[in-house]
């Protein structure tokens, strides 16, 4: 039982220096004004006031909204893609997860600039639209746009972790399953999902966390009006230059999220 | 009925790859377009490849991307993966502390990580480059191999190992051929990732990189103002060659086995 | 197959450590993306037996951003108004003009101006302005009167690319309502936030990037904020767009070549400088990247032959109402930058 127990210290150390280190100086800059120096701090809580202002409260919404929803789509998406590549022998499943991870490996711009290509009003598939005798559909910097991208580049964050959970599944629970008279459907809900909760956990947090704190594709395909937290904040640090407001709102945000991943990881418990 | 929903699997498969290709055949298409434009096709060329060779730029961009992703995702790989196995051994407190912990490099926008770095590293007075995004990287990689391998092991049933070490292994061979084996899934799907997050990334790479070290993503994003195809003929070969390998590896044991039963058929 | 993988690693290790050591003088040069000739640059390395360390830049702000960090470059080539932040906190040092024999070449409306005033510390590279891009198929001539005031007409509703950046939205609405684009006055800084509002509510424009050129190339819309250098180039793509600078006054930039602080091999960076504005480099250079030379004879020259009829790569020269950004105070930009989320996210 102890023999594993050391394992974990150069992860501590090594956290230590590039995590908690960095985070204690984002602390020290959320809660000090710009013009602070060393010997005289002056802590404030005027950066966090700030945020209350309605509009970074909107920019905050939408960013939440923006996230469920990508986690909502890819999970039914990348749940029933996981499941079908989790019924081929080993091998297959192991290279149709490399064939999903492959098309990350290309650039995300470049990615989002096909994108573009493909939905805009002059673009490929409007010509295809006029082609067909079509009347032509603006899909530019709607929302519609946005999801094809956020679910895109997403998309496999959510099924590895699925797969994963579903790969290694020992068949005699859904053959007992089976025996003891219960219907496919019920199998499924009351055995197989069940047992691949912790993937599906897993996919949503990871899912959540990166589609929070994006933008750039939001702002691509959806334009300039997609004002979302990681715009918000990247424009702190890099444009304007506060990097005290910035840190404050990052701050927030790591707080939120931390709050919401211990209460998906409530219901996780509670459903075991 | 049967057939009916094998029917259906395959189309819904068929039609996910579809989604997650189109972008990427869109990119390599224009890689032979004869004008700058990555939306309008103007005509057939090969001009862009011609000038991905040229770029001195584009090539040693190549090599520190993908050099930088396989040291990150080794290095990150080994060093998630055991901290994985041990937290299981942990009290709660110290198990979720460590996990929030190693959620906050996930869950920071990136421009918070690259700037906590940047600044970081200027502190410790290390000189920027090459060794500053190789840092980095493993910094932001090691989470997601972390995140991936401790659901596996946590649903591993201690008792085994303990039973090898009962039966004589020492701690090492009952990690290496015990515990490993039974999450090998888990570490493999945190290979894909943290391989995946270091290729591609662009925002902590920049702040922390110096001395012109430059990976294929910075050179991208630099290129925003008149971004070119060569980027996309570039695209178009990493594609290439991992179908190629893909495929390599797939049909050699096949074409053994195929030679193998010729022979014994001749026999 | 682990035996593969422990040698492709020992391999990668090896040749990521061996891959240094030259002895070569170095030179650190720091640009915009996509902003030079790169065959200059070899051109110059082999001239001079040297080795130029070659980085780039998304945005002025960024390249503050590292270079405030602690990153030593040589030569940085920034906007105007970067340029007197640089010089106002202390990071340049002066160019010694007598080793420039090319200096007389520079055209000479581009200096002396606000940024640099004795011309101390800058040689300029690209100049230009910003302005509206239309195309002439949909946008009526008689339209352009307005102005500014076009980028309000509900006609072209659905119709319009704004540049997504607060100084450059701001600096239309002020010369809209006849402002100073340096202002600090909040009175007049919020009539443009409500000038900016109204146009969001009257033809919901799209507020874009760098991508508004390929856009623009395609014709997705027919109106949109460009840079000049910019607009010569989606021009000599797509023949329907002209490129208009309205009366009341436009942004006027150049952007310049500076010595920083950290600079040791002085002699080096000041034959850089002089390579890249010598008339056969300077013309290369202009060519490939379509932004407008600093150069007389290269500009004259480009005027007429390969830009014949792109009046976008003849910008207007010290218009009455044009001005340079001026470096802008903390408190001010705040200010700009939250009226500026209000007016995309409220």
């Amino acid at each position: 039982m102890k023999y594993f127990k050391k394992l974990v210290r150069p992860y501590i150390a090594w956290s230590a220096v590039v995590i908690i280190i960095p985070l204690i100086m984002m602390l020290l800059y959320a809660f000090t004004n710009s013009g602070n120096s060393l010997l005289n701090i002056q802590f404030t809580f005027e950066n966090f006031k700030r945020f209350a202002e309605p509009v970074y409260l909107n920019v905050f919404l939408k960013s939440l909204k923006l996230g469920l929803l990508t986690v909502a789509i890819c999970l039914v998406l990348g749940y029933a893609l996981a499941y079908i590549i989790a019924q081929f022998k080993e091998s297959t499943q192991n290279v149709l997860i490399l064939l999903v991870t492959v098309p990350m490996w290309i650039n995300m711009l470049l990615r989002t600039y096909a994108w573009i290509s493909i939905l805009s009003d002059n673009g490929l598939l409007n010509a295809l639209l006029s082609k067909l005798g079509l009347e032509p559909v603006s899909m530019m910097y709607t929302d519609f746009a946005v999801m094809i991208g956020q679910v895109c580049d997403f998309l496999p964050f959510m099924i590895i972790p699925i797969h994963t959970s579903l790969s290694k599944m020992d068949k005699s629970f859904i053959e007992a399953s089976y025996d003891l008279g219960a219907n496919p459907v019920q199998t499924f809900f009351k055995v197989v999902f069940k047992l691949s909760i912790p993937g599906v956990l897993n996919g949503v947090i990871m899912v959540f966390l990166l589609s929070i704190s994006t933008f750039v594709i939001p702002k691509l395909l959806g334009g300039g009006q997609y004002v979302l937290m990681g715009n918000l904040i990247e424009s702190q640090f890099v444009s304007v230059g506060d990097w005290n407001f910035g840190s404050a709102i990052s701050i927030i945000l790591a707080v939120i999220i931390l709050f919401a991943i211990r209460w998906m990881k409530k219901v996780d418990a509670a459903d075991n | 009925m049967k057939r009916l929903a094998k029917i259906s699997m395959g189309v819904y498969v068929a039609l996910c790859f579809a989604f997650f290709y189109l972008p990427i055949f869109i990119t390599m298409i224009f890689s032979f377009n004869s004008s700058k434009s990555l939306t309008k096709f103007t005509g057939f060329s090969f001009k862009w490849y011609q000038e991905l060779i040229e770029n001195q730029e584009i090539m040693s961009a190549v090599w520190v991307s993908v050099s930088i992703a396989i040291l990150a995702t080794a290095i990150s790989t080994v060093l998630g993966t055991i901290t994985a196995i041990g937290l299981t051994r942990h009290r709660k407190l110290v198990k979720e502390w460590i996990l929030n912990v190693n959620n906050i490099p996930i869950m920071n926008p990136e421009i918070v990580t690259a700037i906590g770095l940047m600044l970081l590293f200027t502190a410790m007075k290390i000189d920027k480059g090459y060794v500053t995004m190789l840092l980095a990287h493993i910094s932001f990689c090691t989470p997601y191999v972390i995140t991936s391998v401790y659901p596996k092991v946590r649903s591993l049933d201690n008792n085994i190992a303990n039973a090898a070490m009962d039966l004589g292994a020492t701690p090492w061979q009952a990690l290496r051929k015990v515990i490993i084996p039974m999450i090998k899934p888990g570490i493999y799907a945190g290979v894909l990732l943290a391989f995946t997050m270091s290729f591609d990334d662009f925002v902590i790479s920049y702040f922390v990189s110096g001395n012109g070290v430059m990976n294929i993503s910075m050179i991208v994003y630099n290129m925003t103002k008149r971004t070119n195809p060569t980027i996309n003929a570039l695209s178009t070969i990493v594609i290439l060659v991992i179908f190629i390998a893909v495929a390599v590896v797939n049909i050699i044991p096949i074409l053994k086995r195929k030679k193998v039963t010729v022979n014994e058929k001749n026999n | 197959m682990k035996k593969i993988i422990s040698l492709i690693l020992c391999l990668v290790l090896v040749c990521a450590i061996s891959g240094c050591g030259e002895a070569k003088p170095v030179l650190k040069v720091y640009n915009a993306g996509e902003y030079i000739d790169t065959s200059l640059l070899s051109a110059f390395e082999k001239e001079n037996g040297c080795k130029v360390v070659y980085e780039t830049f998304d945005s002025n702000e960024s390249m503050y951003t590292k270079v405030m960090s602690g990153e030593q470059y040589d030569i940085i080539i920034p906007s105007d108004y970067m340029i007197e932040r640089l010089l106002k906190e202390g990071y340049l040092q002066e160019i010694d003009k007598a080793k420039l024999t090319n200096y007389d070449g520079i055209i000479p409306t581009l200096l002396s101006q606000p940024f640099d005033e004795e011309n101390k510390y800058t040689v300029p590279y690209f100049w230009g302005s910003v302005g509206i891009l239309y195309d002439k198929t949909v946008v009526d001539e008689e339209d352009l009167e307005a102005g500014w005031e076009l980028l309000r007409s509900p006609k072209y509703k659905d119709d319009i690319y704004m540049y997504d950046s607060e100084r450059d939205s701001f600096m239309i609405a002020l010369k809209a309502l006849g402002y100073s684009l340096n202002t600090a006055d909040r009175d007049e800084l919020d009539a443009a936030y409500d000038w900016l509002v109204k146009q969001r509510d009257a033809v919901n424009p799209i507020y874009v990037g760098d991508e508004v050129i390929d856009s623009m190339v395609s014709g997705n819309k027919s109106i949109a904020i460009v840079y000049s250098g910019d607009a010569a180039y989606i021009m000599s793509e797509n023949e329907n767009l002209r490129y208009f600078e309205p009366d009341e006054g436009t942004n006027a930039w150049i952007d310049a070549m500076v010595l920083t602080k950290d600079c040791q091999n002085t002699e080096l960076a000041h034959k850089f400088i002089d390579f890249m504005i010598s008339p056969q480099n300077a013309m290369k250079n202009s060519e490939t990247v379509g932004y407008t030379s600093s150069v007389m004879s290269v500009f004259e020259e480009l005027k007429e032959t390969v830009y014949s009829g792109n009046s976008a790569y003849n910008p207007r020269q010290n218009g009455e109402n044009d001005e340079f950004f001026r470096y802008q105070d903390t408190e001010t930009k705040k200010y700009c930058a939250e009226l500026w989320t209000k007016v995309k996210a409220q």
